[in-house]
């Protein structure tokens, strides 16, 4: 049932240079994490042009902000689908179409989801894998690697981040099911598994730079600090297996190099 | 007299403002502001090498950092150490040394470089987690002017990429400008301290490939790892006809 005062009014939309606005503050999503609210901040300051367009009555913009500075978490690319939703929803909530509490159920319910999907996308494993095709290829291409690495990660990154907020704000809930359809984590297996032979291409160069030339004796050290090294790091930690090698190294080198 | 990079202290200042606007610039795109990776260290070592006249050297530090670092990941409240800060630091340090003396960034200066400031990888952690207690503050406040009827309360948020951009920003510079002393070591190791160091640069490489496996979480990582660096040597020998 539609208020009979949302009927007399034109239907609250945002424009979409705020819509616009919207994204390009959603790129900030993280500035002023907190423990409690993690992600609030920056979501209510993100939403902020699009609740500016839909209430022009500043007590009701600010009851409007109130709502989202209530905690919010998840992966920061993937929330953009969420906030494109919450737009949506704040229209209908503006509109007299949906209560209040709907953007806030729509936020609660999608942040844990959305944040697995993309830790195990785009943490580990789109970012390890473009890191480490830069870094096998730094050999042949010097510092072009870099731009291997920004380019493939980052235009995965973007057009996935871009299409996230658009089909938020086009379908709001319906989003799950866009990014289902979507199969991201289908491509996860595989960019592990190139990400692995990669990883090993470059313990390869590891070895063969030391033991260039005519050094096979160091080539095998070397070999043997690589899987010494893979099998301690779980107890050590990185630091303590890198001053450890550090004086291994610096040992091995005075005696032997 | 302590070796300058070329241009003399007045350059060395100048390298220490630009270390300082950019390293304080990747402290925020870590996490604050944008994630493209711009502050990852395999791309912040040779921006910020090329910035102070040594991009390839700043690709010298930047791999095996990025290497080491692969598998750390800001899941949820945990934090990971911070590879940003690290590699701005140690670029700072060791790219300005190596324009000061003739051997430029070389693997005996990187590890002299490495083994001085790896802690502040450790260090950054616990700066990350000291603002986001400052941004409690924030949260606070916020919440206490939308309260008040201030539609503008969210606002204080980009208030919160202050702290970590100032940090980077000092110890950026302090790199810059403590970088003659560490050219002066350089300068005066002899051959054994030289070759240790050249030793050294190779555990850590080591090191830095045992990482990147360990960054693969997927149980068939090992085993792929082992066959593509059997398969990568053996074709490297094969092509060098030593097999």
């Amino acid at each position: 049932m539609i208020p009979a005062a949302a009927m007399e009014q034109p239907a609250r939309r945002v424009s979409a240079g705020t819509l616009v606005q919207v994204f390009l503050r959603s790129l900030f999503l993280q500035a002023a994490w907190n423990p409690r609210g993690m992600q609030n901040l920056g979501f209510a300051h993100a939403m902020a042009p699009a609740l500016a367009d839909l209430y022009p009555d500043s007590a009701a913009r600010a009851r409007a902000t109130a709502r989202h500075l209530e905690f919010f978490n998840c992966h920061p690319y993937f929330a953009a689908a969420i906030l494109g939703g919450a737009v949506r929803l704040e229209e209908r909530v503006a509109n007299g179409e949906a209560p209040p509490e709907s953007v806030s159920s729509f936020k609660r319910a999608l942040g844990p989801p959305f944040a697995a999907l993309g830790d195990g996308f785009f943490w580990l494993a789109l970012r390890p894998a473009a890191a480490l095709a830069a870094a096998a290829t730094a050999p042949l291409l010097g510092l072009w690697c870099i731009v291997v690495f920004l380019a493939l990660y980052n235009s995965v990154h973007i057009t996935v981040r871009v299409w996230l907020f658009a089909a938020g704000y086009a379908r709001a809930e319906g989003v799950v099911e866009a990014v289902a359809r979507a199969h991201l984590s289908r491509g996860t297996p595989m960019l592990k598994a190139c990400a692995a032979a990669m990883a090993g291409a470059l313990a390869a160069r590891g070895i063969l730079a030391a033991g260039l030339v005519e050094r096979p004796f160091h080539a095998v050290l070397v070999a043997l600090v690589v899987v010494a090294a893979w099998a301690s790091l779980p107890r050590l930690g990185a630091t303590r297996a890198v001053y450890t090698a550090l004086l291994l190294g610096l040992a091995l080198g005075a005696r032997f190099f | 007299m302590l070796p300058l990079v070329p241009g003399g202290a007045p350059h060395l200042f100048f390298l220490a403002a630009v270390a300082a606007l950019l390293g304080g610039l990747s402290a925020i795109e870590r996490k604050g502001a944008l994630q493209l990776m711009l502050s990852r260290p395999l791309v912040l070592g040779p921006l910020l090498g090329w910035a102070l006249g040594d991009a390839q050297g700043g690709l010298v530090l930047g791999i095996p950092l990025e290497l080491l670092f692969l598998g750390g990941v800001n899941l949820g409240g945990s934090l990971p150490d911070n590879e940003s800060l690290l590699a701005a630091g140690l670029t700072s340090l060791v790219v300005p040394a190596g324009l000061a003396i003739p051997f430029g960034v070389d693997a005996p200066l990187a590890v002299l470089g490495l083994a001085l400031v790896f802690p502040l990888a450790l260090f950054g952690r616990r700066l990350e987690r000291a603002s986001e207690q400052r941004n409690l503050m924030l949260m606070d406040e916020a919440l206490a002017r939308a309260a008040a009827g201030d539609p503008g309360a969210a606002g204080v948020n980009l208030r919160g990429l202050l702290l970590p951009f100032g940090a980077s920003a000092g110890i950026c510079a302090l790199g810059v400008l403590l970088s003659p002393l560490l050219a002066a070591v350089r300068l005066r190791l002899g051959p054994m301290p030289l070759s240790a160091l050249e030793g050294g640069w190779h555990a850590i490489w080591a090191v830095a490939a045992a990482c990147a496996v360990r960054a693969v979480r997927d149980p068939r990582a090992p085993a792929l790892a082992a066959l593509s660096a059997v398969a990568v040597l053996a074709v490297t020998l094969a092509l060098r006809g030593l097999w």
